[in-house]
């Protein structure tokens, strides 16, 4: 344990307390150094020191916002989940980035690349829900013999996918057209998406060759979420109908398994075939919804189907009321445990309370660091660990008591109170310690917050009970006066 | 390194006037016999475990939205609504043409809690503007909905973690203890009691909490996963002060090999009582502060720890060391 008190040790100490307060007043260094006001709003914070953007990350619960839980399902046979996975993040991203959240979340998660947690703060959940989960699924089908489909808007035929989808489009954008009075969205393919368009308008042309004839054949129609399912129950007049009609944003946002909506958007005769990659889709469009639909196609398709799976809305207000009664609370149990420790074991019990006030400070330092999202899970298991701190205090302290009744003198008995009193500590912090591995490996993220804080907690209560209050003894001892038996808590010392 | 360290101990403490050779010195608790009266403290803990697992076998748990499943709004109208106008309101709620099956709790604060059953956000928002209309303005605090997959997972998640938590925290204990005199049998025995102390506290939260929450009524008896989080926090603790005694004890046999198994058990408990008390006071004051200044939501937490500190303290001083010398005394080493 002498090791503990050698210089390069108190040096490592020095240099974490300073570089912690440095980090915990990053925003009045940011002040004082660019003469602004200590309180009130500033310009340019949270201050950036070297690409380091030092603050508090709150966690939704405080900050307010939603977040949801979803699972992907249907997903696309021929393509990795991983990498299915990965695209429906990328999309959701661009999504969310027209909502103007900072700092969204979007993780996946699920044993099988079927999870993805979506965590953004400031928006209520009808908002992210309408945003993330948007229908803009472009499909193109033409139209095939069917003799099942006896009614409907094309008796005789249904529509049958073409493998051109808005995955295809390289770019949308919404124009007014050539009349100058309506919107039409310009959309310009891929290179694959060019290829199948030209072989496709060209079939449409040959099915019934002729200006001005038309078929249904002939027809390449665009759709909005159109599935295989609504192709199966198109011999359903009524169904086919509806699932024909313009489509409806309104429904499409709110369907369920059971509603049917109409997925339209438009389904012209192809007049000629259509090589080059561009092509136009008109259909009665204002300004609002082609600029709409262009943002939707460039944001690209969701490439599975999002099911929800549990939602959590936050309120503002809330989340500020948990951050004062969290920092209220915080401050009265540290303030409780100072005073405790400082009536009950003199000056250890003041030096413990400094350890402490350095072990504060550097795991706020840390969360911020890290960075770690501080959530009221976390704050609980931050405070809980103000708590294991003083623990290992307590051994070493009551040890100390035991090695002076002893007849030990007091330099003596801190010494081998330390010393002895480290394989209990060790072993029972690897405990605590190795719970919060268990925790943060396994257990849902408002949990892994909790580990996350507790076990950084353990670690740095470790360092501070063992390395500073031992310093801070030794250093104290070293000052006659402070052996008096009175001021460190002992009834009687055997003078040497 | 740390075996060189005890051996000097030893030799410290038989050289010096250690505090097992020399009576005189030892305050008058050592004299407490808390192995003697071992069956008594067995029987407290039987009191209150067994009334508390009766409730958790018939009456089970008050969930928590988490594991039910459901909507939960948290809402805060600004004309103050009684009670009956909101249960009126949320009754005359349909999504699709079928109820939402709510139920109304006003909280401490004023908020009121309102249950239903899952629905998408859309629909959500729909419940919102429609009890807006009916109850004037309000505030949407808080929205959770959680969905059958979720809320099976959670309590999966439970389950999971408290039986990994548990036989990790059994073969750390062997292995730190497995070099004593006995080896592995030795070992496990150390880690079998604590761990017995641990599912001791387990049980006694959980079951007091399936008491406050199904044959009391009380809301803060709901489980949750932040209860979950408050199981695990006092399987740390719990082992936390037994492996504070048994790391005694196992000094203790070390030095002192005049006394009887029985007598270095109960030495320890005296040597270490005062430690694990103390360190407990302190983490309850910070839980009564949280309980008093904390936002609902720590509130349950808050309480869930604070009886599982204490039960922790009581079954690491009363259960766990008091285990081991009737294992000790079924199964002895040789």
């Amino acid at each position: 344990m002498q090791i503990v008190l050698s210089w390069p040790v108190r040096l490592f100490i020095v240099v974490v307390l300073a570089f912690s307060i440095f980090v915990d007043g990053a925003g009045y260094v940011y002040r004082i150094a660019n003469h602004y006001p200590l309180t009130g709003n500033v310009p340019g914070l949270p201050p950036n020191f070297g690409g380091w953007q030092l603050y508090v990350h709150k966690g939704l619960d405080l900050a307010g916002g939603t977040h949801i839980d979803y699972r992907l399902i249907n997903f696309p046979p021929s393509q990795s989940r991983a990498d299915v996975q990965k695209k429906t993040i990328d999309v959701i991203n661009k999504r969310v980035n027209s909502l103007g959240v900072s700092e969204p979340e979007i993780r996946g998660a699920g044993s099988n690349y079927d999870r993805i947690t979506v965590d953004l703060a400031g928006v209520t959940a009808d908002q992210a829900q309408k945003t993330i989960g948007a229908v803009s699924k472009l499909v193109y089908t033409k139209w095939v013999k069917d003799a099942a489909v006896t009614g409907g808007p094309v008796p005789g035929y249904r529509p049958a996918f073409v493998g051109l989808t808005g995955d295809d489009i390289q770019n949308a954008t919404a124009t007014i057209d050539q009349s100058g009075v309506g919107w039409v969205v310009n959309i310009s393919f891929t290179s694959r998406g060019a290829g199948i368009f030209a072989d496709l308008t060209r079939a449409n042309v040959a099915a019934c060759p002729g200006a001005g004839t038309d078929c249904p054949e002939r027809h390449l129609t665009i759709w909005l979420d159109l599935t295989q399912k609504d192709i199966d129950s198109w011999a359903d007049p009524a169904y086919a109908s509806k699932v024909y009609s313009p489509y409806d944003t309104a429904c499409l946002a709110n369907q369920t398994p059971d509603t049917v909506c109409g997925k339209k958007l438009t389904d012209p005769t192809t007049l000629t075939e259509i090589a080059g990659g561009q092509a136009v889709i008109s259909g009665g469009f204002t300004q609002a919804s082609a600029q709409d639909l262009a943002t939707g196609i460039n944001a690209g398709s969701l490439p599975v189907d999002l099911q929800v799976l549990d939602v959590i809305q936050v309120g503002s207000t809330l989340g500020a009321e948990s951050v004062k009664l969290s920092l209220a609370a915080g401050l009265l149990g540290l303030s409780i445990v100072v005073l405790f420790m400082i009536l009950y074991y003199r000056v250890p019990g003041l030096l413990a309370s400094l350890a402490l006030l350095f072990y504060a400070a550097a795991v706020l330092a840390l969360f911020k660091v890290i960075p770690v999202t501080v959530t009221l899970a976390g704050i609980t298991g931050f405070i809980l660990s103000v708590g294991m701190a003083v623990d290992a205090n307590v051994l070493i302290f009551e040890r100390f008591k035991e090695e002076v009744r002893a007849g030990r003198t007091i330099p003596a008995a801190v010494d081998a109170a330390v010393r002895r009193a480290w394989p209990a500590i060790r072993d029972s912090n690897s405990a605590t310690f190795i719970t919060c591995l268990i925790l943060g490996f396994i257990g849902p993220p408002q949990v892994k917050g909790f580990a996350l804080t507790l076990g950084l907690g353990v670690v740095i209560s470790l360092i501070s009970s063992i390395v500073v209050t031992h310093n801070l003894l030794a250093i104290v001892m070293t000052g006659s006066g402070f052996r008096r038996p009175a001021l460190m808590g002992v009834d009687r010392v055997r003078n040497v | 390194m740390s075996d060189i360290a005890q051996g000097k101990q030893s030799a410290d403490i038989t050289s010096d006037a250690s505090p097992a050779v020399s009576p005189q010195r030892e305050p008058r608790v050592r004299r407490l016999n808390i192995i003697g009266r071992r069956n008594l403290f067995f029987a407290i803990s039987l009191l209150i475990i067994i009334p508390g697992m009766y409730s958790m076998v018939t009456r089970g748990f008050l969930l928590g939205i988490d594991f039910a499943g459901g909507t939960e709004f948290t809402l805060n109208f600004s004309n103050q609504p009684s009670v009956a106008q909101v249960e009126q309101a949320v009754a005359a709620e349909t999504i699709h043409g079928q109820s939402i099956d709510g139920s109304v709790i006003q909280t401490g604060n004023g908020d009121f809690l309102i249950r239903a059953r899952p629905m998408l956000p859309q629909e959500q928002k729909v419940v919102e503007d429609d009890l807006q209309n009916k109850l004037g303005p309000m505030v949407v605090r808080q929205v959770l909905e959680v969905g059958p997959t979720i809320a099976g997972e959670t309590i999966q998640f439970a389950l999971l973690a408290v039986v990994l938590a548990s036989v990790a925290i059994l073969f750390l204990l062997a292995i730190r203890f497995h070099n004593l005199p006995g080896g592995w049998r030795a070992g496990f025995q150390f880690g079998g009691s604590a761990l017995a102390a641990l599912l001791h506290d387990v049980f006694l939260l959980t079951g007091i909490f399936s008491i406050m929450g199904k044959v009391l009524n009380w809301r803060i008896g709901e489980i949750d996963s932040f209860f979950v989080v408050a199981v695990l926090t006092v399987v740390g603790f719990s082992v936390h002060d037994t492996i504070v005694v048994f790391d005694r004890i196992r000094e203790n046999l070390r030095v002192s090999q005049r006394l009887s198994f029985e007598q270095v058990v109960n030495l320890s408990i005296m040597q270490t009582a005062a430690r694990s008390i103390i360190t407990s006071f302190t983490v309850v004051l910070v839980l009564v502060a949280i309980l008093i200044a904390g936002g609902s939501t720590q509130k349950g937490l808050a309480l869930a720890l604070l009886i599982g500190i204490v039960s922790g303290t009581y079954s690491s001083i009363f259960n766990a060391a008091p285990l081991l010398v009737v294992w000790r005394r079924l199964q002895p080493l040789r």
